[in-house]
């Protein structure tokens, strides 16, 4: 209280005073809460906790049984060589030999490509439509009708682009060989293509979920940040860049990571448009996986994949839930 | 409060930006429902006109795709040289029957999950969300060994278990959310007027009824699309429709015709479910990360 001292004492004595008078109030507000603050008695109190328990019980047992329970059994089968009838212990054989399994590594590197692609495509793809669709008069009808794909089952979507592309009667083949963006070789067949083309079925498919996603995103930009920023004489494209796109990011975080992680666990449509050919140009690792356990059935080599890609998985789940729970994140 | 009017003036590139965002609305509209249009129409098509395309660079031949004479062979066929019947009925069970296990259970975990705290709660609800996350060949893997030593594999109910397998942690995080949003106040109000502690509970199951039910046909829609499950757990005795669809697949002679049809019967049911529940799909779709 230096300051105070040094004043000319009229105001040193009006100080005093408010600061009295401040004390005060606080006293007098402070006490209600206080008394607030007993907890009412409980006439009924809350279930005990183990009620709460019995309930749970069904489904924790349901999925200790089909989720926890195998993934002890992967555990045991990737130190194992697993045939038909049973199990021959190999020690860490299965993972010693991925470090010099091409195959493996490739369809790692594949899986990046894969989805650095679709998720560049789908951001871009679904942000602009997102901005373009929530200025629309129509957007219910937008979103209704961008929603469809999601519906189809990925393997159906799978078998109707492998009609679109097929090189002698689809119309996709037709309109980008007449737009003279390809020759006459099949899109299915050339490495390249073949991976362009897994991925613009995966664009086509989920695109719209960055869009709705982003939607919503949109929808929570603060309307009176744009207003100063237009009053100020910013261009609507200056306004995207400042304000819409930062505001966006954490719902879009979330979007891509769900993408992200859909990469990992579907690989449906991409099964049965390439099953992982030509060569292996579109073996990603989960393709591969299924391959090795499902194709091959050296099920011990293909529980050593399957817990690398579970690792990977749950690291990715971690830094989503950790995404879910910020206030930002939209949830609640 | 910010006035909702914003006053923007038209300048030319204001003007140039709205037409190529409706050139882009435009032309994305037909990137994505042209594969339906193609599907739908190729399905009443014979193989021959299904077949026609234009000379390469003709468009004006576009007009092809319009001249067919319909036929419904392709539908009847499916039925009659095809037991596509049973795929349906096969579809429907496994479907239905692992949508109705994991709600009823998933809605008591979740109800309690909301209501009770627990050491440990956040790592348990961690382990129950990761088995959603998790890919479907990497669970299939030891699944496929454990049903295979119980002669679950190629039987309905070993699907139905191996669908359980993601709808169930999805039902307890999606419903987990709703009973968190329904405030517990409401049933002490009710233990307060003599109700039990199970009365209480029953009283605020109206207020969560419609999302239940929307997430019963979420769970149907995520099992009916489902094809790897289907095609190695369910394979030989329990084919679903999208696993038979694939079948029509054959490498000598795939039978387009059929194969259109098949798709419109996989997918019109799922697309009229999703308008139904169109309130709830979008928070469905991103696990309750969005709510329109």
């Amino acid at each position: 209280m230096t300051d105070v001292s040094s004043l000319s004492g009229s105001t040193r004595d009006m100080g005093a005073q408010l600061f009295r008078a401040r004390a005060h109030s606080v006293e007098v507000e402070a006490r209600p809460r206080a008394e607030i603050s007993h907890k009412p008695r409980n006439f009924n109190p809350p279930l005990p906790k183990h009620y709460y328990f019995y309930l749970m019980a069904p489904a924790i047992a349901i999925l200790a049984f089909i989720s926890l329970y195998p993934f002890f059994w992967l555990i045991i089968m990737s130190l194992q060589d697993v045939t038909i009838g049973g199990g021959e212990w190999v020690g860490l054989k299965n993972y010693t030999k991925l470090f010099t399994d091409a195959r493996f590594l490739e369809g790692w590197v594949l899986l990046a490509k894969y989805s650095i692609m679709c998720l560049g495509l789908q951001v871009g793809l679904g942000v602009t439509l997102a901005v373009v669709v929530n200025s629309s008069r129509y957007e219910k009808y937008l979103v209704t009708a961008l929603l469809m794909p999601m519906m189809m089952a990925p393997a159906v979507a799978g078998l109707l682009w492998l009609f679109l592309y097929n090189g002698t009667f689809g119309w996709y083949h037709w309109l980008l060989q007449s737009a003279g963006i390809l020759d006459s070789a099949s899109i299915l067949a050339g490495s390249n293509t073949a991976m362009y083309a897994i991925v613009l079925v995966d664009v086509w498919q989920w695109t719209p979920l960055i869009t709705i996603i982003a939607l919503a995103g949109l929808k929570r930009v603060p309307r009176d940040q744009l207003e100063a920023n237009m009053v100020d004489g910013a261009s609507p494209l200056r306004n995207f860049f400042a304000i819409i796109l930062p505001n966006l990011y954490p719902v879009l975080l979330i979007a891509v990571l769900l993408r992200f992680m859909d990469n990992f666990r579907f690989i449906d449509s991409l099964l049965v448009l390439t099953g992982g050919g030509p060569g292996s140009a579109t073996k990603i690792l989960p393709v591969y996986l299924f391959e090795v356990a499902f194709k091959f059935f050296k099920l011990g080599r293909g529980a050593a994949i399957a817990l690398t890609l579970l690792l990977v998985t749950i690291l990715l789940g971690k830094l989503l839930v950790r995404v879910f729970e910020k206030p930002q994140g939209g949830k609640g | 409060m910010a006035s909702r009017d914003v006053v923007s003036y038209d300048t030319p590139l204001s003007r140039v930006l709205r037409i190529l965002a409706s050139l882009f609305l435009a032309l994305y509209l037909v990137w994505t429902l042209l594969p339906f249009v193609v599907m739908f129409v190729s399905s009443f098509k014979d193989m021959l006109e299904a077949f026609k395309l234009p000379a390469v660079g003709d468009w004006a031949g576009i007009t092809v795709f319009f001249e067919f004479t319909p036929t419904f062979k392709h539908y009847t066929s499916l039925f009659t040289e095809n037991s596509f019947g049973t795929y349906i009925l096969n579809s429907l069970i496994a479907a239905g029957g692992s949508a109705l296990i994991s709600v009823v259970f998933g809605s008591l975990a979740a109800y309690s999950l909301s209501r009770v705290d627990f050491k440990g709660k956040q790592d348990l609800f961690f382990w129950i969300i990761s088995t959603r996350m998790a890919p479907v060949v990497a669970v299939m893997v030891p699944l496929y060994a454990i049903f295979r030593s119980l002669d679950l594999v190629g039987t309905l109910p070993g699907l139905i278990l191996a669908y359980t397998t993601f709808n169930l942690p999805f039902a307890i995080w999606m419903l987990k959310g709703f009973f968190d949003n329904v405030p517990y106040a409401i049933e002490e109000a009710q233990m307060v007027d003599g109700a039990t502690r199970f009365e209480a509970f029953r009283a605020i199951l109206p207020l969560v009824a419609p999302g239940i039910g929307a997430f019963i046909v979420l769970c149907v829609l995520f099992a009916w699309n489902d094809f790897l499950f289907a095609a190695i757990i369910g394979s030989g005795g329990a084919k679903t429709l999208p696993v038979a669809t694939r079948e029509l697949v054959q490498p000598q002679n795939i039978q387009w015709g059929s194969i259109m049809a098949a798709g419109v019967v996989t997918t019109a049911p799922m697309m009229l479910l999703g308008l139904v529940i169109r309130k709830y799909l979008v928070a469905g779709l991103t696990m309750g990360a969005v709510k329109e």
